[in-house]
């Protein structure tokens, strides 16, 4: 085994093998579909479809808003606050000053990259816990935003938001290509630019990352931004959804914020992420969620369930953690002395 | 109480850290652990507290064998340690870190009284000048040390071990030091010291076991029966080192980095040096003497506050990493492999290709694997890094094979100046001569090192000069005559005048 490298001995571990994780996930999501649909047939109807790509559209890119943060082992509790500060944004652009519906998307978008912007910037500059300072800028965000809109619906926004949200490419919404566009977009970042690449290091291990030439605080910076920017683009998606823009929008996003990405693989502790994976724990979240509600069972046990998913999904992350941890020390478990297989 | 230690090996993946290692441990003794980097002491002080379990072999307390699960089972059979990282709670006092195992009650609420109480008389038996309430946050690094043996005893341990107790303390609290371990001794202690100084293992120990490649080299010898020159040849397997390098012959004309003068935030005043092309300057110190903040405030890690630093000639002041990489070709390779070196969860390719990132990128910003296996491939196979592919997660590697990878990293970003702080820490010792050639081979390439090292022998190996540091200030600088007797007596004269002028100006500051 020990041989020096060429480049024809690129052994890697097989591609089934570092996919486990997804095909279990897979696995998971089709057994659910396979017991809605024989519970409720109702929930591979065509309009439950349309309504599930809809909102699947929505729970991914909230799980793309935490994955990009969580990349760099930090979190962001601000998402949801960022999400409805564009939503109010857009809102009075549009109904209140009138301007044409791509510019008031654009400045909201714009709004939501520069509180992200606003959390890095903080968080690396006071070298506090981003979880202390996305807790604060999210109750700070939230405040500022009732306070300028009076907590006041726009729901006079020009016909066209809501014929968008109502459009049908086949039985699925547009707005799921879009959440898949920008999944793409993601996956290249993180996989094939000096960018993501310097993100991910950042995440990782910042000290190592830092003495090998990485602007660590510069990588975090633009991380939360764009932690920012998605959380205004699932936001300005709900306002295509709802047809309006509501100050109620966003305070549900944390729970399913972190299942998608954590459910997917990426790592709390940062230094990795999986897009599809992320794309596949929203599939799940959305999955309960659409079922729960087709069979008719309240909301109060998708609360439940969401929970102990969550948990489960902790579970699983600490658990490859350790097992990850192990096999790069070379450590077995202190009470197994037999079976040395390093 | 006495301690067998029989026939224990332990293997770690790659490297056989300990193999057949058998001695004994007696009551009223102080015996010396000593070894070279990477012998293995301290994985047989992890096995003998319980924090490691051996692969093979048996530890033995007064003949009755025992089988320690963790180092509480350890403490329990009266095996206490006082480790290098220290394991006191900072905001904690005194008298609540010596009893913080089993803090004494009264009505189920911890009864402080009784807890300051207990605790003086256990710090009464060795140095009755700390007090107990002050938080240990406020101790220096030797009364923490005295904290910790209190608290060991107080865990009625019969077996102390001191691992490295002087490496970052001064000579008059290491004299204080070495009084109480005497005093513990007649007592009837057993005190195992592990140390790699010599005049202190002569001055104090009653036997030596030496350790060399996880082997007995000496099991137990009476020190009386020792000289130095026994025990280096022990540690070492040959009378003396002879220098690896060969003869080499540094031009000394062009200067690349010059220091005059400097202050930086870290402390540190008046610092002046040259280093020229091609040259290894070293730079040796205790722990603790302010080596590594000097090379983090040169990188641009911390702040130089006054003075020149000048490279190639010209006057720079360096705001931050990247820009000492990407301007200066100025690199840094931290002693802390797994904390501050590498990212051990990713591969060896993108290790490597991390420092180059910027430059190997197509102008929309994109970098390939294709590109980066380009940047680490050719280094990977000069360097010799023993991997089954590049892709292998650098947390797999082997010590030395790591720090092949960092110096990969350095080359790949094609440095010119390349600051090495203690490159062999924890590498046995074939590895460690291949990375000194290494270090040998990139100056003949043009690199200039500056080379920190607490490890003598290495650091007489391989520096062409050495600067001594002793508590943030140069206190020397000697030419390296290679010759291991007169050049470690002389660095240690220069080690001890550097404390010497400490105490002398702090009793003037107090006076």
């Amino acid at each position: 085994m020990t041989l020096s490298v060429s480049s024809q001995s690129r052994a890697r571990p097989s591609w089934l093998a570092e996919q486990s994780n997804l095909i279990g996930l897979a696995v998971i999501i089709v057994l659910f579909w396979v017991l809605f649909t024989s519970l409720a047939p109702g929930f591979v109807s065509s309009f439950n479809l349309f309504a599930l790509s809809r909102s699947l559209a929505v729970d991914i890119v909230i799980g793309f808003s935490t994955m990009v943060v969580l990349a760099t082992g930090g979190m962001n509790l601000a998402i949801g606050s960022i999400g409805v500060c564009a939503v109010m944004a857009s809102g009075y652009l549009m109904q209140t000053i009138g301007l044409p519906i791509p510019v008031a998307m654009a400045l909201a978008l714009l709004l939501g990259a520069f509180l992200g912007w606003l959390n890095g910037f903080v968080i690396v500059r006071s070298g506090v816990n981003s979880f202390i300072i996305t807790l604060a800028s999210a109750s700070l965000f939230l405040g500022g935003m009732l306070i300028l809109s009076k907590a006041q619906t726009f729901n006079a926004l020009p016909p066209e938001i809501a014929a968008f949200g109502r459009m049908r490419w086949g039985f699925l919404s547009p707005l799921l290509f879009v959440a898949l566009g920008l999944g793409a977009a993601l996956i290249v970042l993180f996989r094939f630019t000096a960018l993501g690449r310097e993100i991910l290091a950042a995440g990782a291990n910042p000290r190592a990352a830092e003495l090998s030439g990485v602007p660590v605080g510069r990588a975090i910076i633009i991380a939360h931004t764009l932690s920012g920017a998605l959380a205004a683009s699932a936001g300005l998606m709900l306002v295509f959804r709802l047809g309006a823009a509501m100050p109620s929008i966003g305070q549900d996003w944390l729970l399913p914020s972190f299942l998608a990405p954590v459910l997917g693989g990426t790592l709390l502790a940062g230094g990795f992420v999986s897009v599809v994976g992320t794309i596949l724990g929203a599939l799940l979240v959305t999955t309960l969620r659409s079922g729960l509600l087709v069979m008719q069972v309240g909301n109060f046990w998708l609360q439940l369930f969401l929970g102990l998913i969550l948990l489960f999904a902790v579970m699983v992350d600490r658990y490859r953690g350790v097992y990850a941890e192990r096999r790069s020390l070379g450590r077995k478990n202190p009470r197994q002395t037999s079976g040395r297989s390093a | 109480m006495r301690l067998t230690i029989e026939g224990i090996g332990k293997d770690f993946p790659g490297v056989t850290a300990l193999d057949n290692v058998s001695f004994e441990i007696l009551p009223g003794e102080t015996h010396a652990l000593m070894g070279e980097n990477g012998a293995g002491k301290s994985t047989l002080i992890k096995i003998i507290t319980g924090l490691y379990r051996p692969d093979r072999g048996r530890l033995l307390v007064d003949g009755r064998p025992v089988d320690f699960h963790s180092p509480r089972d350890a403490i329990a059979a009266g095996i206490s340690a006082v480790h290098q990282e220290r394991n006191l709670i900072p905001r904690f006092t005194v008298g609540e870190n010596i009893m913080i195992e089993r803090p004494p009650t009264r009505n189920g609420v911890i009864d402080f009284d009784k807890v300051h109480a207990e605790a003086r008389k256990f710090l009464d038996m060795i140095d009755p000048s700390i007090d107990t309430r002050t938080e240990v946050r406020h101790l220096s690094v030797a009364q923490m040390q005295i904290v910790e043996i209190a608290k060991a005893l107080s865990l009625e341990a019969q077996v102390l071990l001191l691992d490295e107790p002087t490496a970052s303390i001064t000579g008059h609290e290491a004299d204080a030091l070495f009084a109480v371990v005497r005093r513990l001794r007649d007592e009837g202690k057993a005190i195992v010291f592990v140390s790699h100084k010599l005049e202190e293992v002569m001055a104090i120990s009653d036997r030596v076991t030496v350790l060399r490649d996880g082997r007995i080299a000496a099991a137990g010898e009476p020190i009386s029966r020792m000289d130095r020159g026994k025990i280096v040849s022990a540690m070492i397997g040959r009378e003396e080192r002879v220098a690896e390098m060969g003869t080499r012959d540094v031009d000394r004309s062009k200067t690349v980095m010059e220091a005059k003068n400097l202050a930086t935030s870290f402390g540190h005043k008046s610092i002046s040096f040259q280093l020229h092309k091609g040259e290894i300057l070293g730079l040796y110190g205790l722990v603790g003497a302010g080596r590594t903040e000097l090379a983090r405030a040169l990188i641009g890690d911390g702040k130089v506050v006054s003075g020149e630093l000048r490279l190639n000639g010209q006057v720079v002041t360096i705001p931050d990493v990247p820009t000492a990489i990407r301007r200066h070709k100025l690199g840094y390779i931290s002693e802390d492999r797994k904390a501050e070196g590498l990212i051990l969860t990713h591969p060896i390719r993108s290790n490597i290709a991390i420092s180059v990132w910027r430059r190997i990128a197509s102008k929309l910003g994109l970098i390939g694997r294709a590109a980066e296996r380009r940047v680490a491939e050719p280094l990977v196979a000069k360097l010799e890094v023993k991997t089954p592919s590049i892709e292998q997660a650098v947390g797999k590697l082997s010590g030395g094979n790591q720090q092949k990878v960092s110096i990969a990293k350095w080359l790949a970003a094609g440095v010119e100046i390349l600051i090495i702080d203690e490159p062999t820490v924890g590498i046995d010792i074939k590895t460690k001569t291949a990375i000194h050639e290494l270090i040998g081979e990139i100056t003949r390439e043009g690199v200039s090192v500056l080379l920190i090292s607490s490890d003598m022998p290495e650091m007489i190996t391989l520096a062409d000069r050495i600067l001594v540091m002793s508590d943030f200030a140069l206190t020397g600088t000697i030419e390296n005559s290679r010759r291991y007797e007169p050049m470690s007596r002389e660095i240690m004269g220069f080690i001890h005048a550097g404390a010497e002028a400490g105490h002398a100006a702090a009793a003037t500051a107090h006076g």
